[in-house]
C-alpha cells in the first residue's frame, strides 16, 4: 500500500499533533504541517499530496477561502479536503461543502470518527461498495 | 472517550497555547478600552479576540474542558456579533468580557495544577448572553477606492479597506510586494511564513492573498501571494524582508468615500436602559407592500444587468459597475432579509392570548379553568445555547433572549407561521375546556381542585422544533366511546387513538356545543401541523388529563440553503440534506447495465446513481452540459442527482406550499432569492423515490 | 353598505366573460409568468408572487380545455379566496367591476352547464351582455374530501387533489 501524503493545517501545533495521533493506528500515512491558510496553499503549490485536513478558523486566510483557492485549480479539483473545525455558527457546514470540501467534522470528535472519515477519503476503507 | 491517544498526553502542548491565547486576549481586550475612550473602534482587536476564543473553544473540546467550552463560547458568541457589525461592541461588554477571561484563566490554571474544574459561573454566562441582540449603531463602513486587480480588491474585507484608508490619512504608503514561492527558495528557508514574519517587522500587514499564475519557470507551482501593506518606512527595507527586486514593490493608491464614520464614542451617549429592544406596532400589509416595492427595485436592477450587459458586449469596460451592481445585489438580498425578519413574530405573544381565550369559554360553559404559560427557552436556562447567532447579519430563525421577567421565552416564527398555529391552539385550549375538563362539583369528588389547569408550554427542541404541547388534568379522551361513535375498533395506544380524534367530521359529543364541535376540528388541526411539515403527539390517561404536543419545525421557515441553476430555473435545498457536492465528469461516468438511463459515479470506494435533476422533474432537457452533482444519502444509500451550476448559498425564509393544487413530492416550499419570484425547495430525499422511473423526454 | 354584495368582478376568458363576487376577490394583478412546479395538474401555470404572498396560479383556458392562446398586455391574475385558500387565475383580461344583483342570476340552461362542465353556476344578463358566474371552488379543484398526506414523505406518487387517504400515514 502506498504512502499517503496528508497535509494537517491547523494554526494551533497541539491539534494538529492530536490529529496525527488519532490517525496513529492506520499504516502508511505521512503527515506535513502547515501553521496557515498561506502555508498550506504553499505546501500545495510544490508538492502532491493525497488528502488535506483543514481548520476554518485561521488567521489571514481562513479555510473557506483556502477551500476556493484548491478548487479553482484544475490540478487539485479531486483532493479530497477534510474539515475539522471548532463548531461555530451554523452556516460554516455550507459554506465549507459550498466552497467544494468533501467532508465536515466539527471538534470535539472521537478519534474513531476521524480516524473512519480519513480512511474513506483515501478509499483504505473495506466496506462493501453499495 | 476511548482514544488511542492519551489526553494527558497533550496537556502540556494545550496550556502552552491556550496561556498564549489568554495573553494576547488579554492585551486585546486592553486595546479595545483604549479605543473606547478615544472614541474609535478596533476591528482588528474584535476579530483577533473572536478568532484566539474560538481557538481556545475547540482545543478545550478535545481536552474535555466543558467549563472552559461554555465561557469561550459565550465570548465568542458576543465577538461574532460584533465583528460582523463592526462598532457594535459597547464599553458595557469589557468587563463581563473580563470577567469570563479571568474565568477561563482559572480554569486552565486548574488543569494545570490536576485539579477539577469548577463550571462556568452562571452570573458570568449570563451576563454575556444579556449583551445581545446588538443594535447596529455606529460603525459605518466608509468605503474605499483602491488600485489593486480586481480579484484581490474582491477579497479586502470593509474592516481592511478602512485601514488602509486610515493608514493613508496618517501619512503611511501603501504598498504591494508580491512573492512567489519556489522549491529553491524554500530550500533557502524563504516561506510564505517566514517572509511574512520578516516584512511584518518592517510594515504593517493589511492582508496576504494567494493568487494564481500560469506555472513558469519562475512559478513552478503556480502560485503567487499578494502582500499588501503600509509602511512609514522605505521601499528596500520590504523588498529585502520579501527577498525581492526593489522594483517589484509597488505603491497602491487609496482614497476613501467622502462618507463619515460616526465616532464610536458616541455611544456613550446612550443610557444602558436603553440597551432593552425597543419595539413598535406595524401592520403586516406595511411590510408586504415594503417587500412589493423591494421587488420594484429588483426589476430594475434586473434591467440595469441587461443593460450593463449589452454596453459590455459593445466592448465597454463594465468592470467597476460589474461591482457595484454585485454589491447592490447583496444590499437588496440583505434588504429582503431584515424585511422578512421584520415579520417573524415572538411565540409569547402567541401564547399570551390563550388565557383571554378561556376566561371566554369558561364562563359560558360553567366551569372553571385557566391557562399557564411555561416559557421553556431551550437548552438550558441562563445559557447561551448554541448555534443560535443573534443579532449578527441575517440570522433571524431562532432567537432566543431573556423575556422581561427574566425567563427566556424569546423564540420567533415567522408570522405566517404564527398565524397558522395559533388558532390550533385555540382550539386544542376550547378542546379542553369543553371536553376534557370536569365541572367543579365533579373535580370536587374526584379531589382534584376545583379550578382546572392548563398548561400551555414552548420549548425549543434540539434539532430547531419547536415544540408547544397544551396539558390539562381532566378526564383524558375516552377511546371507547370515541370509537363506538366512529364505528370503529378500540384504539390501543395513544398514537392509534390520535388517528381516531383527527378523523373530519368527527365529534365526541353527541351534539355540537356552542364552543367546539363545529367548525374547527381535530382533523384541521391535524391538517394545520402537517402543513408545517410537524408532528401531533397525544398522551392521554383516564382520570388524569391529556397532553396534546405539537412539534413544528422551526427549519421550515428558515434554513441555510443551497441555490442551483437546473434548466435554466433556480432551486433550492437545504444544506443539512446535502452530504457532498461532487464536479461530474462526464467521462468518468459508467452506464448502469440493462440500458437504463441512470448513470453511475464512482466516488471513493462507493458507487452513486446519478439521476438527471430536469428529468426527476419531467422539465424539458437543457443543452448545457450538467457540471455539478448533489450527493444526498437515504437509508445509508447515496444518491446523485445532476445540476447545471451551482448559484450560492445562503439562509432562505421557507414558505410551505399548502394549496393542495402545488402540493406535490419532492417540493417542500417556495422561497425567494431575492429577485421576487417564487423559487422552489426541494426535498431531493424523497426524490430519490423516482430512481429507476424518470426516462428521458 | 346595500348592494355592496352586488359588486362583481367580471373577465374575459377566450371572448365569454365570467363573474366572480368581488367580495372574493383580492388582488388583479398583470401576469409576467410562473414558477412551474413539476407534478402538477397540467392546467396548473405555477406559483407568483403577489403582494408578498406565494399564490397558486390555475390557467383557466387550460382548466376549462381551450386551446392555448399567447399570452397579452392584457393578460391577468384574479386573485380570488375561497374558505382556507388563496389561488389566482390566469385569464385573458380583467377590467371591469359590474353591480349585478343577486335576483339576476338564474340557473344556467342544461346545455351551458355541460358544456362548461360545471364551472358556470348561474348566469346573469346585464346590459345586453350576458355574464357566467364562475363556481370558484370548483374551478381550483376544492372536493369534500381527506387532506392529501403531506409532502416529503418517502415519495410514493400522489396526486394532489382529492385522493383519500388515511390520516396519519
Amino acid at each position: 500500500m502506498a504512502t499517503a501524503e496528508l497535509l494537517l493545517v491547523d494554526d494551533s501545533k497541539v491539534m494538529r499533533e492530536m490529529i496525527a495521533a488519532c490517525l496513529r493506528p492506520e499504516q502508511g500515512l505521512a503527515f506535513s504541517h502547515a501553521g496557515s491558510g498561506l502555508e498550506a496553499i504553499e505546501r500545495l503549490s510544490l508538492k502532491k499530496f493525497d488528502l488535506v485536513i483543514l481548520d476554518l478558523n485561521m488567521p489571514d486566510i481562513g479555510g473557506i477561502e483556502v477551500v476556493e483557492f484548491i478548487r479553482a485549480q484544475d490540478r487539485l479539483r479531486e483532493l479530497p479536503i477534510l474539515i475539522v473545525t471548532t463548531r461555530g455558527d451554523d452556516t460554516s457546514r455550507s459554506r465549507a461543502l459550498g466552497a467544494g470540501a468533501s467532508r465536515f467534522m466539527t471538534k470535539p470528535f472521537a478519534p474513531e470518527a476521524l480516524l473512519g472519515e480519513v480512511r474513506a477519503l483515501l478509499r483504505r476503507d473495506t466496506r462493501a461498495v453499495s | 472517550m476511548t482514544s488511542p491517544f492519551d489526553v494527558r498526553e497533550f496537556l502540556a502542548g494545550f496550556l502552552a497555547e491556550a496561556e498564549e491565547h489568554l495573553r494576547s486576549s488579554a492585551q486585546n481586550l486592553m486595546a479595545l478600552d483604549r479605543s473606547f475612550a478615544q472614541g474609535q473602534s478596533n476591528a482588528r482587536a474584535v476579530r483577533d479576540l473572536f478568532r484566539s476564543l474560538h481557538t481556545v473553544k475547540g482545543l478545550s473540546a478535545m481536552v474535555g474542558a466543558e467549563p472552559i467550552v461554555d465561557l469561550a463560547h459565550a465570548m465568542e458568541t458576543v465577538l461574532r456579533s460584533a465583528d460582523r457589525a463592526p462598532g457594535t461592541l459597547r464599553r458595557e461588554a469589557l468587563e463581563p468580557m473580563l470577567q469570563a477571561l479571568r474565568a477561563i484563566e482559572e480554569r486552565v490554571s486548574a488543569l494545570a495544577e490536576g485539579k477539577t474544574l469548577a463550571p462556568a459561573p452562571a452570573a458570568i454566562l449570563d451576563a454575556l448572553g444579556a449583551l445581545q441582540p446588538q443594535d447596529g449603531q455606529g460603525g459605518a463602513r466608509p468605503d474605499a477606492a483602491v488600485s489593486l486587480p480586481p480579484e484581490v480588491l474582491a477579497k479586502l474585507s470593509a474592516a481592511e479597506k478602512q485601514q488602509l484608508v486610515e493608514g493613508v490619512a496618517a501619512g503611511k504608503r501603501a504598498l504591494r510586494a508580491d512573492f512567489v514561492p519556489t522549491p529553491e527558495r524554500a530550500a533557502a528557508g524563504l516561506t510564505i511564513s517566514s517572509v511574512r514574519e520578516r516584512v511584518s517587522n518592517v510594515a504593517e500587514i493589511v492582508k496576504v492573498l494567494p493568487l494564481s499564475r500560469p506555472r513558469s519557470e519562475e512559478a513552478p507551482g503556480g502560485l503567487a501571494f499578494v502582500l499588501v501593506l503600509l509602511t512609514g518606512g522605505s521601499d528596500e527595507a520590504i523588498a529585502e524582508a520579501a527577498g525581492i527586486p526593489k522594483e517589484e514593490v509597488l505603491p497602491v493608491a487609496v482614497q476613501s468615500a467622502p462618507q463619515p464614520a460616526p465616532a464610536f464614542g458616541e455611544e456613550d451617549e446612550i443610557p444602558a436602559e436603553a440597551v432593552q429592544r425597543r419595539t413598535i406596532r406595524v401592520e403586516v400589509g406595511r411590510l408586504d407592500d415594503a417587500l412589493e416595492r423591494l421587488s420594484a427595485l429588483v426589476v430594475t436592477r434586473f434591467r440595469l444587468s441587461r443593460a450593463l450587459a449589452a454596453l459590455g458586449a459593445r466592448g465597454a469596460d463594465t468592470r467597476e459597475v460589474a461591482e457595484i451592481m454585485a454589491e447592490n445585489g447583496r444590499q437588496l438580498r440583505d434588504l429582503r432579509a431584515a424585511i422578512m425578519r421584520a415579520r417573524m413574530v415572538p411565540v409569547s405573544e402567541l401564547l399570551e392570548r390563550l388565557p383571554l381565550v378561556v376566561r371566554g369559554i369558561t364562563r359560558t360553559s360553567g366551569k372553571k379553568a385557566r391557562v399557564e404559560i411555561d416559557g421553556g427557552g431551550g437548552a438550558g436556562d441562563g445559557q447561551t445555547p448554541e448555534g443560535r447567532s443573534i443579532g449578527g447579519a441575517g440570522f433571524a430563525g431562532v432567537a432566543s433572549r431573556a423575556g422581561q421577567e427574566g425567563r427566556s421565552i424569546g423564540e420567533e416564527l415567522d408570522k405566517s407561521v404564527a398565524d397558522r398555529i395559533f388558532p390550533a391552539l385555540v382550539h386544542l385550549v376550547r378542546n379542553a375546556v369543553d371536553h376534557a375538563i370536569e365541572p367543579p362539583d365533579e373535580r370536587a369528588r374526584l379531589g382534584k381542585p376545583e379550578e382546572a389547569v392548563i398548561r400551555v408550554s414552548c420549548l425549543e427542541r434540539s434539532n430547531r422544533q419547536l415544540e408547544l404541547t397544551v396539558s390539562d388534568d381532566g378526564r383524558g379522551v375516552d377511546a371507547t366511546r370515541l370509537a363506538r361513535k366512529a364505528g370503529r375498533e378500540v384504539p390501543a395506544t395513544d398514537a392509534a387513538l390520535l388517528d381516531l380524534l383527527t378523523i373530519r367530521g368527527l365529534s365526541s359529543r353527541d351534539e355540537a356545543t356552542t364552543t367546539s364541535g363545529r367548525g374547527m376540528g381535530m382533523d384541521i388541526v391535524k391538517r394545520i401541523v402537517d402543513q408545517l411539515g410537524g408532528e401531533l403527539l397525544l398522551k392521554t390517561q383516564r382520570g388524569s388529563g391529556s397532553t396534546f404536543t405539537l412539534r413544528v419545525p422551526l427549519s421550515i421557515t428558515i434554513v441555510d440553503a443551497f441555490s442551483f441553476a437546473c434548466g435554466k430555473q433556480p432551486f433550492v435545498v437545504p444544506v443539512a440534506t446535502i452530504e457532498e457536492i461532487v464536479e461530474v465528469d462526464p467521462g468518468r461516468l459508467v452506464r448502469a447495465p440493462g440500458g437504463r438511463e441512470v448513470r453511475l459515479l464512482q466516488r471513493r470506494g462507493e458507487t452513486v446513481p446519478l439521476l438527471a435533476l430536469e428529468s426527476v422533474l419531467h422539465m424539458e432537457r437543457g443543452t448545457e452540459p450538467r457540471r455539478k452533482a448533489l450527493i444526498v444519502r437515504r437509508n445509508a444509500e447515496p444518491y446523485g442527482f445532476e445540476v447545471d451550476r451551482m448559484l450560492g448559498q445562503q439562509e432562505v425564509v421557507v414558505r410551505p406550499l399548502e394549496d393542495p393544487l402545488v402540493h406535490v413530492p419532492g417540493v417542500t416550499g417556495s422561497t425567494d432569492l431575492g429577485d421576487g419570484l417564487p423559487t422552489l425547495v426541494l426535498d431531493l430525499l424523497s426524490l430519490t423515490g423516482s430512481l429507476g422511473e424518470s426516462r428521458p423526454s | 353598505m346595500t348592494g355592496s354584495g352586488d359588486l362583481h368582478v367580471v373577465f374575459k376568458v377566450a371572448d365569454a366573460e365570467y363573474a366572480l363576487r368581488a367580495s372574493d376577490v383580492l388582488h388583479m394583478e398583470s401576469y409576467t409568468g410562473a414558477t412551474k412546479v413539476p407534478g402538477t395538474a397540467p392546467y396548473v401555470a405555477g406559483l407568483v408572487q403577489i403582494r408578498g404572498r406565494v399564490v397558486p396560479v390555475v390557467d383557466v383556458r387550460a382548466r376549462f380545455g381551450l386551446a392555448p392562446a399567447p399570452l397579452t398586455l392584457d393578460s391577468r391574475v384574479v386573485v380570488a379566496q375561497a374558505n382556507d385558500r388563496t389561488v389566482g387565475l390566469l385569464v385573458d383580461s380583467a377590467r371591469e367591476v359590474l353591480r349585478i344583483p343577486q335576483e339576476e342570476f338564474k340557473t344556467p340552461p342544461e346545455v351551458v352547464s355541460r358544456e362548461t362542465q360545471g364551472f358556470v353556476k348561474a348566469v346573469a344578463q346585464s346590459q345586453k351582455r350576458l355574464v357566467l358566474l364562475l363556481d370558484f371552488g370548483k374551478v381550483i379543484g376544492e372536493e369534500p374530501s381527506l387532506p392529501a398526506s403531506p409532502v416529503a414523505k418517502a415519495g410514493r406518487p400522489e396526486h394532489a387533489i382529492g385522493e383519500v387517504t388515511a390520516n396519519g400515514q
